[in-house]
């Protein structure tokens, strides 16, 4: 499953634009923190929006991917009070894509969570 | 939470046995590099009775974990599970199949744990009725006690109680949708708090528990300065919070004594003053003689701190320090890293569970040995008195009517002895580590010989307190194990075990008893008794004794008994002017 080609990250969506980006990033950049110290040193992930997460080069395998789902699922509980599916499209499917980079996740994560909120501020 | 180190154990290996996917603990594990380091190896997924039954070979160092799902290991309880009325007989019955086959597995580990049943989080059962009738959590609670009952006497098989790990997690323990991703029910979290409670338990069969607290006084035992306040004014116990808080946190201390930890002070302090205070106030729960020994001055704590723990013969590794201080403990973790110091809440009414939640006291075994250890000390002190009062070291240790009981390993002493074996470090010629699984199998062969020694004198009884065994060839004996407690060395016991070995060997017309010493960071001790115990030292860490020439027994101890050796012939080699007297052996024992 790690060698499967996934979407290229330069073609995504511009997601940097989007409210929510970097509370996403604060989840998943603790949820690496959490998941790091299951890793040895040398597999450890990066805290960088390039960091490629899942598929060809990525840090993870699937069981390191669905114990990483399940942290950031309960961060998102946590930090934005929010029960967001992470799984609703298939996390190992080539053809989904978001847990391929941490900004793709991230952008994936803050269209779920404008979504959710139908696109109200975060502190409102 | 801490988990203790001083372990040198480089080559422990966990055996990951489940009928889940327990590969994330192992990752948590093999990750996780505070002492003891463990490598982690898995059974084949799933297959638990067939791993138990006929266990892949392990080495003395391998330690099992047994972790398994009730209603996928028990099909009774999955039936009742789904309300389907069952044989409450039938029940426990498969709960001790599984046992069987976890006594069966046990001769190949050095200890195996297993995991206490547990129902997911989310689980509601029957609400109001859970724990009547056939409630599911009554089940279970039957389970888990029949399990913890069948499994009481197997002394190398330790039940791990998974429901405090659940609950430390609380509602997030259990992830349905990792279950149906990766077959692992539980939240990375669990694993995080097991590997913890692990470490703990496999430091604890290594026997590298904590045996010392040191404690400040002022704002620790009790709340504010007794040298200023007088101790009647001090807070403890009383219509106060506080003053309760510290009367717990006490009870708590009282309790680890109770299990065998020993108590002692390093405070800055006026002693008198201090003493007073633990003497007199009536709310005090520790009183001058629960402390096996103090420091009460203005000198440097870290030095006041060497200085005890040498007294008590015990290495720094052995000690937690306790100060509200944060001066005074980082003070100590600078000058002496081997001592544990915890951090400790400013606030007093958190003194009691951080003391409680402290994991480094975990002890494999509970003996009698363990339970009298303040008293033995004590007895020792007395012993140090009289030593100053007696002129030379050789009147004092004619004084002490020494005896010796020699026994060999039975139902009776076999805890005892395999942890004796497996905490001693200084007076240790292999420190060679060993479960009771392994020792027995050692002694099948009658070329092996084992003794354990009981020491009493005048001022009491020092238990069992010394290890010989021996591996026998057609002409030369090698001493295989050569352990005394710290709390009995320097009195002559060590010679009194060689010239009880030498004894043996004679009588079986053997030539020469060697010893081989294994060096180690803390057995030099053992070094400088052989260096001087008369054998001879012509290679390398090797001491050998030319069996034509009796071995003299040390003047002033008695042996009661030595299995194995008629007691007319050892008398009538005795060379020793002293005349040191060997009771025949009770037939009971022979």
């Amino acid at each position: 499953m790690d060698s499967m080609e996934f979407v290229d990250p330069s073609k995504e969506a511009p997601t940097g634009g989007s409210r929510y980006f970097d509370d996403a990033l604060r989840v998943i950049y603790e949820a690496i923190a959490d998941i790091n110290l299951q890793l040895p040193q040398e597999q450890r992930i990066e805290k960088s929006p390039t960091t490629v997460l899942f598929g060809k080069d990525g840090k993870l395998d699937s069981l390191g991917l669905a114990n990483f789902i399940v942290i950031v699922e309960q961060k998102i509980e946590e930090v934005l009070g929010l029960l967001i599916g992470l799984t609703e499209d298939d996390p190992f499917s080539p053809s989904t894509g978001h847990f391929r980079t941490v900004q793709s996740l991230a952008s994936y994560i803050s269209q779920s969570v404008a979504r959710e909120r139908g696109g109200a501020h975060p502190q409102s | 939470m801490m988990t203790s180190s001083g372990t040198s154990n480089a080559a422990l290996n966990l055996h990951l046995i489940s009928d889940f996917n327990l590969e994330t603990l192992g990752q948590y594990v093999r990750n996780d590099t505070s002492a003891p380091v463990v490598s982690v190896s898995s059974a084949p997924f799933g297959q638990v009775f067939p791993t138990l039954l006929e266990p892949s070979p392990s080495g003395p160092s391998s330690f099992a974990l047994v972790w398994t799902i009730p209603e996928k290991l028990v099909p009774t309880f999955a039936a009742a599970l789904n309300y389907v009325a069952i044989s409450e007989e039938r029940l426990i019955a498969e709960v001790r199949e599984f046992a069987d086959c976890l006594r069966k597995a046990q001769k190949h580990f050095r200890a195996i744990f297993v995991v206490s049943w547990t129902l997911p989080s989310y689980y509601r059962g029957t609400g109001i009725l859970n724990l009547k009738g056939q409630g599911p959590r009554k089940l279970l609670l039957k389970m888990n006690l029949a399990l913890a009952e069948e499994l009481e006497n197997c002394g190398n098989i330790y039940v791990l109680d998974g429901q405090r790990w659940i609950d430390a997690v609380g509602k997030n323990s259990h992830s349905p949708k990792l279950y149906y991703l990766t077959k692992t029910p539980f939240h990375a979290e669990v694993f995080v708090r097991a590997v913890r409670e692990l470490k703990a338990a496999i430091t604890a069969v290594l026997g590298a528990s904590k045996k010392l607290v040191i404690l400040d006084l002022d704002n620790t035992l009790w709340g504010g300065v007794v040298g200023d306040l007088g101790w009647e004014k001090v807070r403890l116990g009383g219509h106060d919070y506080v003053g309760e808080a510290y009367v717990d946190f006490q009870k708590a201390l009282k309790g680890l004594r109770n299990r065998g930890i020993l108590l002692a002070i390093a405070s800055k302090n006026q002693e008198s003053i201090a003493l007073e205070a633990l003497a007199k106030h009536p709310e005090m729960v520790l009183r001058p003689t629960d402390f096996t020994t103090w420091r009460i001055n203005w000198k440097d704590k870290a030095a006041n701190i060497a200085d005890l723990v040498a007294e008590l013969r015990l290495g720094l590794q052995s000690a937690v320090f306790i100060d509200d201080n944060p001066v005074e403990r980082a003070r100590v973790r600078e000058a002496l890293p081997e001592v544990y110091v915890p951090e400790w809440p400013a606030d007093p009414t958190l003194f009691p569970s951080s003391l409680l939640q402290l994991d480094c006291f975990d002890s494999a075994y509970a003996t009698a040995e363990d339970a009298l250890r303040q008293e033995m000390y004590a007895t020792e002190k007395q012993r140090e008195f009289s030593r100053k009062a007696v002129g030379s070291a050789e009147e004092w240790l004619l004084s002490l009517d020494t005896e010796l009981t020699v026994e060999e390993l039975s139902d009776a002493n076999r805890v005892r002895v395999v942890q004796l074996l497996n905490k001693t470090n200084q007076m240790n010629l292999t420190t060679r580590r060993l479960s009771e699984q392994e020792l027995q199998t050692w002694l099948q062969s009658d070329k092996r010989k084992l003794w354990a020694f009981r020491v009493r004198d005048k001022f009491g009884d020092s238990g069992l307190t010394g290890i010989l065994s021996l591996e026998v060839t057609s002409e030369v004996a090698y001493v295989s194990d050569f352990v005394l407690s710290c709390r009995v060395m320097g009195r002559n016991i060590e010679r009194a075990m060689v010239a009880c070995a030498s004894r043996y060997c004679a009588s079986l017309g053997l030539r020469e008893l060697r010893a081989h010493y294994l060096p180690t960071v803390k057995n030099k001790p053992c070094l400088e008794f052989w260096m001087s115990s008369g054998f001879s030292h012509k290679e390398e860490n090797w001491f050998v004794w030319l069996l034509d020439q009796p071995y003299v027994f040390p003047p002033g101890i008695k042996v009661n008994s030595l299995p194995g050796v008629d007691a007319d012939a050892v008398a009538a080699q005795d060379g020793s002017p002293h005349g040191n007297q060997v009771s025949p052996v009770p037939a009971s024992t022979r």
